[in-house]
């Protein structure tokens, strides 16, 4: 899986009036991304493979199309990523991350191979298997604080708290970690705005709100939420051509169709939004012939990008689309499968 | 990778034979430095031309965090223990033999560990001419590091990896210098992110570095104190330039700042009056005099004021010791110079949008229904709120519901 943007193009100028997802021509282009070796931009971009192939499995899976990746392939990269500590790396070769470990067991839960850690994980010294992935991240948290760091060297965000706890609830080993302490953090990022941000002190932001909202809800803790202040926050996103953005007065982007959907979403808020705006933005960012989606009508589409657009086309009920869950950005289906119904 | 805002050109045309050719030459050239560099990595030879090596990759692809890992250890286990530096020699006078070599430093042990390692190798005992080991002084090191990423991050300003290994490389310095010389490092850089934030006055990255740097420059480990006056002073200035105004990033930084500094003042009761007064005076007159009042920034940091009166348990405060009565007089007087402010502004959603929020606020502070007159009001607004936000309907349909039921 690559995430070489191009070589299609969103639609940039007159539309037909009505303007439709196109299924095949993304399907097409997802499957095509590991393809390109022969493009530099393939191995510049190596250190985003395994969260590549969760943006791309992941949106096949919302169009209904599971089978369009190979399980078994899928599964031997996967694991090929595994560092000794127990982590996942970005490729093979690469240092173990905690957001390229939480793709790795995203993409094992969706294609229902959570199990083949046991058999075949690293990390023997910390016990093997899925256990080894949980302590590796377990030993990421900051005992002080409750937050996260990113990797040994340190780097704290509550990307990393809510990639954590995700992880470690689909591993079923939440208890590996304190996550009464995680959530007093969360708190304690939260603005007057009602929005939160990387850690106390900063601006609220709609990519950090998402990780706290969604980390509260794993924690069974979204009571904690100014729903009122935070949804109004949130609703102001949305500029006039549709499309959201991530703070005040900032660019509409694709991605924040998921950070800020999601996020009203989580708190009740979606229609908060126009949803049908946001679908007609979501849509001229397809390039509708060679597949995918860009940032903004007339960029570069990638998978990232791709991957945004259908979860966020998913939450508003695009019609033929898989039904996404909010808080993983995984099908619901999966997520009821390793959680249970009423997780 | 994940692009964004890149404009893809318009004429798609095939690349020539020799075009391709060029790239698998490029792509060659990159993965055979990216093996070079595994390869020396994984047999520790942890030297300056491998640092070399690393720097040149780097420069070609700033997101490789494993390379910027790479070079962490290059320097922790291998060069920073080669070099010494005189600066550091006053920390650890209690051992003299510099025995612990890179062959045999091994990559398990703690940080703790290895700056033990460190400054066994840098002791007072040295002779004046061990101070500077062949690839420099701990400190040229550093500085080299700071130096090497500078361009780098001009080109790449939001690659996270970038200011999480400036931050780390600075971390270096605390842990392994003199506190002035490291003090003088993190006040470079208050110098460099306020030159990043003239070029992206919003970049979400240095304003969070920002905020970090301060934290170093207060710490008691380098002797500081609060900066909090300063920090102030910079946010006012941040605003009062180009487009500040609709900077939320600066009105946020000031919305965190303000509590500390009137505790630090001592500030009595009537400064602090004063102070929210001035506070108001500057953002209500920003919005007459910058673009009126469409800016939503504003209207944040707005809110954030009015919330510090109405709704001040468990938040920031700026008048704590205010009566119920206080804070009554206060909204009311708010409220009429947001009416004065629709003359002219009709148009301005944020305006009946406040008026509607505060008259709500009013009545709870007083623990009291809406009056018929202030029901008829809000359900006014709310009319024009409707006719001028579309896009937020439905939030307009709750509001609707929430005043039928008082």
């Amino acid at each position: 899986m690559s995430l070489v943007s191009g070589p299609g193009r969103a639609a940039s100028s007159a539309l037909p009036d009505e303007i439709q997802l196109a299924i095949e021509p993304h399907v097409k282009y997802i499957q095509s991304l590991d393809s390109r070796r022969n493009e530099l931009e393939y191995w510049l971009t190596e250190h985003l493979r395994l969260s590549g192939l969760y943006w791309g499995l992941t949106a096949l899976h919302l169009l209904g199309r599971p089978d369009a990746l190979s399980r078994d392939e899928t599964i031997e990269f996967i694991l090929s990523c595994q560092n000794e500590n127990g982590g996942f790396g970005a490729a093979p070769g690469h240092d173990a991350h905690l957001l390229s470990t939480l793709s790795a067991v995203q993409v094992l839960a969706t294609v229902d191979a959570l199990d083949e850690l046991d058999e075949r994980g690293k990390g023997d010294k910390e016990g093997g298997g899925k256990l080894a992935v949980g302590k590796y991240i377990a030993n990421l948290q900051n005992r002080e604080t409750g937050t996260f760091a990113g990797d040994e060297w340190g780097e704290e965000d509550t990307r990393f708290l809510y990639a954590s706890l995700n992880a470690l609830s689909l591993l079923l080993l939440l208890h590996l970690v304190n996550v009464n302490k995680a959530v007093d953090y969360v708190v304690s990022c939260a603005n007057f705005d009602g929005g939160y941000g990387v850690s106390p002190g900063a601006e609220s932001h709609s990519g950090q709100i998402f990780a706290c909202l969604a980390a509260l809800n794993i924690a069974g803790r979204i009571d904690l939420v100014n729903v009122d202040k935070l949804g109004r926050w949130l609703s102001e996103r949305q500029v006039d051509g549709g499309g959201l953005n991530g703070r005040p007065e900032k660019l509409e982007d694709v991605c924040y169709s998921w950070w800020v959907a999601s996020s009203l979403t989580m708190i009740g808020k979606l229609h908060w939004i126009d949803g049908g705006k946001l679908t007609e933005f979501i849509l001229k960012c397809q390039d509708t012939k060679q597949g995918g989606i860009a940032d903004r009508p007339g960029d570069m589409v990638d998978v990232f990008h791709t991957h945004f657009g259908i979860a966020g086309l998913s939450l508003l009920g695009y019609p033929g689309l898989e039904e996404v869950d909010a808080v993983y950005c995984m099908p619901k289906k999966v997520i009821e499968r390793v959680l249970g119904p009423n997780k | 990778m994940a692009s964004h805002g890149i404009p893809r050109p318009a004429t798609t045309a095939h690349r020539t034979e020799q075009q391709l050719q060029e790239e698998q030459l490029q792509i060659q050239e990159y993965r055979d430095l990216e093996d070079l560099i595994r390869t020396k990595i994984a047999e520790r030879q942890y030297t300056l031309e491998v640092l070399q090596l690393t720097s040149k990759l780097l420069k070609k692809n700033p997101e490789y965090y494993t390379i910027w890992n790479d070079r962490r250890r290059l320097l922790i286990y291998g060069l920073f223990s080669e070099s010494s530096d005189s600066s550091s020699s006053s920390k650890e006078p209690s051992s003299s033999s510099p025995t612990v070599t890179t062959s045999t430093s091994s990559e398990g042990v703690s940080s703790s560990a290895v700056s033990t390692a460190e400054n066994l190798t840098t002791t007072l005992h040295d002779p004046p001419s061990r101070n500077r080991g062949k690839s420099g002084t701990i400190l040229d090191l550093i500085k080299g590091e700071l130096e090497f990423l500078f361009p780098i991050m001009i080109k790449f300003p939001k690659c996270y990896w970038l200011w999480n290994y400036r931050l780390w490389i600075l971390q270096q310095a605390n842990e392994r210098l003199d506190p002035d010389i490291a003090r003088d490092l993190w006040n470079r850089e208050l110098i460099l992110v306020g030159k990043m934030l003239v070029k992206d006055s919003r970049n979400f990255h240095g304003w969070g570095y920002r905020r970090m740097v301060v934290t170093q420059l207060e710490s008691q480990e380098l002797h500081g104190k609060s900066m909090v006056e300063s920090e102030f002073e910079y946010t006012t200035k941040v605003i009062h330039g180009l487009n500040g105004l609709s900077n939320f990033s600066a009105w946020h930084r000031r919305s965190k700042l303000i509590p500390t500094l009137l505790d630090q003042r001592g500030a009595d009761d009537a400064t602090r009056q004063q102070f929210l007064e001035d506070e108001f005076d500057l953002i209500i007159s920003a919005m007459y005099t910058d673009s009126y009042p469409y800016a939503q920034s504003a209207w944040f940091y707005y809110q954030f004021l009015m919330t510090t009166v109405t709704d001040y348990v468990g938040h920031a405060t700026i008048t704590p010791n205010w009566t119920q009565e206080d804070r009554v007089v206060f909204v009311t007087r708010q409220l009429a110079v947001l009416g004065d402010m629709l003359d002219g502004a009709e148009d301005c959603k944020w305006v009946y949008d406040a008026l509607i929020e505060y008259t709500l606020a009013l009545c709870q502070m007083e623990e009291r229904e809406p009056l018929p007159d202030e029901k008829t009001d809000c359900q006014s607004w709310l009319m024009e709120l409707r006719k001028l936000d579309h896009l937020r309907s439905g939030r307009w349909d709750d509001l609707e519901i929430s005043l039928e039921k008082r």
